[in-house]
Parts: C-alpha cells; sequence; structure tokens
C-alpha cells in the first residue's frame, strides 16, 4: 500500500522535474529568462505611464499611474494565467506516456510558474516605482495577499476547465481568446467603478475581476474605499470555480489522456 | 503476471464508440520475453499502452505488482530543444532514480553519443534519438519492459548491445515488446501472445504463436 507521504513525495518529484524541464523549454532563446518578466513589466509599465501622461490628476484619491498599474497586474496575471495553465495539458501531451505524470501535474506546475513569475514581475514594478520616488505605501498586506491568492486559484480553476473543454472540442480554444479580448475594457482597468452610474454597477459586477482590481486598490490605498465590490463574491467564485474545476477534471481525466 | 479483469477499452469516432476490447479476461505471463503479436488495427499498441498505465480502460482494471517501463517508443518524453543531458535528466527525475550523476554517465554511455550529449536533441539523426530513449529506459531497473519496434532501430553493433543488455535483464526483469519484423521479434523474444478481434491467446512457443500469425495474416 502507497502511503501518503509517498504519494505526495512522487508529486513533489514530477511536479519538481516538470518545472525544471518548463523552464529549461520555455526560454531558450537569447533573452532566456528575463524576457518572461521583461515583457510584462514593461507592458504595465508602459501603459500605465502613457495614461498618467494623458491626463494629469487621480481618481478618488490614487494617481492615475498607481489606478492603471493595479489594474493592469490583476488583468495580466488573470488572462496570462488562464492562457498558459489551459495551454499546458495538450503541451504536456507526449509525457502522460510516463504514467506518473498527469494532467493535474502539468496544470500545477504551470500554474506554479506563472505564478512565480508575477511574483517577479511586481517585485520589479515595486522597485522601479521606489527608485523613482513614486512608491506606495501599501496600506493592508494581508488583504492584498489574501486577494492575490484568490485571484491565482480562480485563474488556475478556469484554465483547467478551458484546457480539459479544449481537450475533447479543440475550437474551444478560439472561442476563449475571443472571451478573454474585451475583459480589459469591462474589468474596471482604465475606470474606476465609482465613475458610473449605480444603476449599471450589475452589469460590471458579475465580473470578478473587477472585484480583485477594486479590492486591490482599496487594500493599497483605503481612502479610495470600496463601493459595489465584496470580499465574499471573490472568495465564492473562487470556490465555485474551483470545485467545478476539480469535479469536471476527477471525472475526465482518464479520458483527456486517451485524446 | 500482470492480470486483466473484465477490461473494456473503446474509442469515440464519428460512427460510434470503437471497441478495441469489450470485458477482456485475461493473465499476462510476464517470466520471459513476450512478444505482441498482431494484425494493423488489431489493438496492439493500444494493448501496450493500456499495459503501461499511459492510457485506462473505460471499464475493469489491470493489476500487477511489477515496476513497469514506460511505452519506450522512438519519441517518448524526448524535448526537441533541450539537450540530451537535460532529456536524461528529466527522465531520471521522474522514475526517480537514485543517483542523477551516475545514472547520467550511464545513459552517455550506452547511447554512444559522446561530446553530442549536450547538444540539443533536435541536432540528433533519428538512430541517435532510438539509442537515447532506449538507453535512458535500460538504465533504470524496471521488472517489465515495454519495448516498441521504433527502439530497436539502430546500427547491428548497437542492436547486438542492446540485445545482451536485455539478456542480462531478462535474468531477474521481463521485456513485453511489440514489432512487425519477425525477425527483430525472434532476437528477443521466447514467447507470443497473439491479439484477434479482441481476444488474446498466449503460446509459450514462440514460433507457434509466429505461425498462426502468419496464417491468420493470409
Amino acid at each position: 500500500m502507497v502511503t501518503l507521504k509517498q504519494q505526495l513525495y512522487a508529486w513533489r518529484t514530477v511536479i519538481f522535474a516538470l518545472f525544471l524541464r518548463e523552464l529549461q523549454s520555455k526560454f531558450n532563446d537569447k533573452f532566456g529568462l528575463s524576457w518572461a518578466f521583461l515583457e510584462p513589466f514593461v507592458f504595465i509599465l508602459a501603459l500605465s505611464f502613457f495614461r498618467g501622461l494623458l491626463n494629469e490628476g487621480d481618481i478618488h484619491g490614487i494617481s492615475l499611474f498607481h489606478f492603471m498599474m493595479i489594474g493592469l497586474v490583476g488583468l495580466q496575471s488573470y488572462t496570462t494565467g488562464i492562457q498558459s495553465v489551459s495551454m499546458s495539458i495538450r503541451k504536456n501531451k507526449p509525457l502522460y506516456a510516463f504514467r506518473q505524470v498527469q494532467p493535474m501535474s502539468a496544470i500545477v506546475t504551470s500554474g506554479f510558474l506563472e505564478v512565480a513569475i508575477k511574483v517577479v514581475v511586481i517585485a520589479l514594478l515595486a522597485l522601479a516605482l521606489y527608485l523613482v520616488g513614486d512608491g506606495i505605501s501599501v496600506d493592508n498586506y494581508l488583504l492584498l495577499i489574501v486577494l492575490f491568492s484568490l485571484l491565482w486559484i480562480q485563474c488556475i480553476s478556469v484554465g483547467l476547465m478551458f484546457g480539459i473543454a479544449a481537450a475533447f472540442v479543440p475550437e474551444v480554444d478560439k472561442i476563449k481568446s475571443m472571451m478573454m479580448r474585451p475583459l480589459l475594457f469591462i474589468s474596471c482597468i482604465f475606470f474606476s467603478l465609482q465613475d458610473i452610474p449605480e444603476e449599471y454597477w450589475p452589469y460590471l459586477t458579475w465580473n470578478p475581476i473587477v472585484h480583485f482590481v477594486e479590492l486591490a486598490r482599496y487594500a493599497c490605498f483605503p481612502k479610495y474605499g470600496s463601493q459595489g465590490v465584496d470580499l465574499a463574491y471573490t472568495v465564492e467564485t473562487t470556490a465555485g470555480c474551483l470545485f467545478l474545476a476539480l469535479c469536471l477534471y476527477h471525472i475526465t481525466w482518464k479520458k483527456v489522456l486517451a485524446r | 503476471m500482470i492480470r486483466i479483469e473484465n477490461m473494456t477499452k473503446s474509442y469515440p469516432s464519428k460512427l460510434g464508440p470503437q471497441y478495441i476490447f469489450r470485458d477482456l479476461n485475461f493473465d499476462f505471463p510476464t517470466e520471459n520475453n513476450v512478444a505482441i503479436l498482431g494484425k494493423n488495427g488489431t489493438g496492439k499498441s493500444t494493448l501496450f499502452r493500456l499495459l503501461a498505465k499511459s492510457e485506462y480502460p473505460d471499464r475493469g482494471r489491470i493489476v500487477t505488482n511489477k515496476a513497469m517501463s514506460w511505452p519506450v517508443a522512438l519519441q517518448t518524453g524526448i524535448h526537441p530543444q533541450m539537450t540530451g543531458r537535460e532529456n536524461t535528466r528529466f527522465i531520471g527525475r521522474i522514475n526517480n532514480v537514485r543517483s542523477l550523476a551516475r545514472y547520467e554517465e550511464k545513459v552517455q554511455e550506452f547511447a554512444e553519443v559522446g561530446k553530442r550529449f549536450d547538444l540539443p536533441v533536435k541536432n540528433y539523426s533519428s538512430g541517435m534519438r532510438a539509442k537515447l530513449v532506449f538507453a535512458c529506459c535500460m538504465n533504470i531497473d524496471f521488472d517489465i519492459y515495454l519495448i516498441d519496434e521504433a527502439t530497436s532501430v539502430g546500427d547491428p553493433i548497437f542492436r547486438k548491445k542492446a540485445r545482451a543488455s536485455l539478456k542480462e535483464k531478462s535474468e531477474q526483469a521481463g521485456v513485453i515488446m511489440v514489432s512487425h519484423e519477425l525477425d527483430q521479434i525472434r532476437e528477443f523474444c521466447t514467447s507470443a501472445v497473439v491479439i484477434d478481434e479482441g481476444k488474446l491467446t498466449y503460446y509459450a512457443d514462440l514460433e507457434e504463436g509466429i505461425s498462426v500469425y502468419t496464417q491468420e495474416s493470409k
């Protein structure tokens, strides 16, 4: 009989091996691993900077630059996370010949890699802000960490569901990228929920990213306020997504192998 | 011994599920080197992958207490962008070898790749890749080695070496092999399992199995 400890040890070995393999194969060009950090860093920094140039001033007590940056970090984490987690099922297909490697190992590995990359990106952004003397003093670190963890659990769950669906119906990938595109405009990245008339809030607040982004701004700048958004909603959607994704995985993973 | 219990395996298709095996019960012998024989499309590779647990049956199960290798085919688990050494280390890691450094050394020597061990696998010839995969497998101690025909390519000298090491292994371990080439099978195996229309039959004598198989083929 295999004990739980051995089981966990085996999982750890496989995930560690996959993680190294991912690192070695993903960043094989001249830029190497640094590209993974540089690209989102430059994207977020440039977009927030130019938005800040367009009109000076602040939004409900946050400078536009910071406002944009928090929003973009949230959205970028979510979309690139879903993208690479859902792709990982198919990308590691040849490896399922080893019975130690299961689709879940691929999911966990790519999720972990994405989190690690985003943590470094955030550190870089914080460092850049500090160096130009425009640093953010975060008011509520605990809330920020909770939000970041929830966001990742949710995003890996959604990625897992998309990945399984795409294993059966490849067209899902096209629909997925179509669904991702409007997220930039409806997730309160360029504007605050508080600037929208209250009767239109229900059209935006179904989207958990809105809650994540607005709460993250609130966690950094308490005077920004948290009208219309709710931490409970992020917890509920995350739990729901995780539950659904694990159920779906449990009933389909053996069939996914044969695809 | 590998026991197959009430196994059903099908693949979905436009014409409805295609059943490869239906409620199959069979005791797969592993004492000596076994060849799996059968026409194209009878489910040789499927059986092979099921035994390796690379795939799972729809119903029923396969029970064994032996340590099985992965199904060793031409490309399994080899990433073309990574070097031979990195690929070897990956395979070593997921199979939990005791000392990665020693494993690496042994594979490098067995596969006869020399300095090119540190080049990306995409620069290898197909023969070299096959050698690498084969070497990776042979240097881990399994109870049963699952070898696909593709792996036994390579020059005569390498084949001789492969046969010698398989012989040596067969003292404690068994080999299950899928191939169409009867020469190769005669080289490596001593008994046969013939698949026909979802039924398995074991022939303790390889020649008897081959004659049944070649007559079926007519």
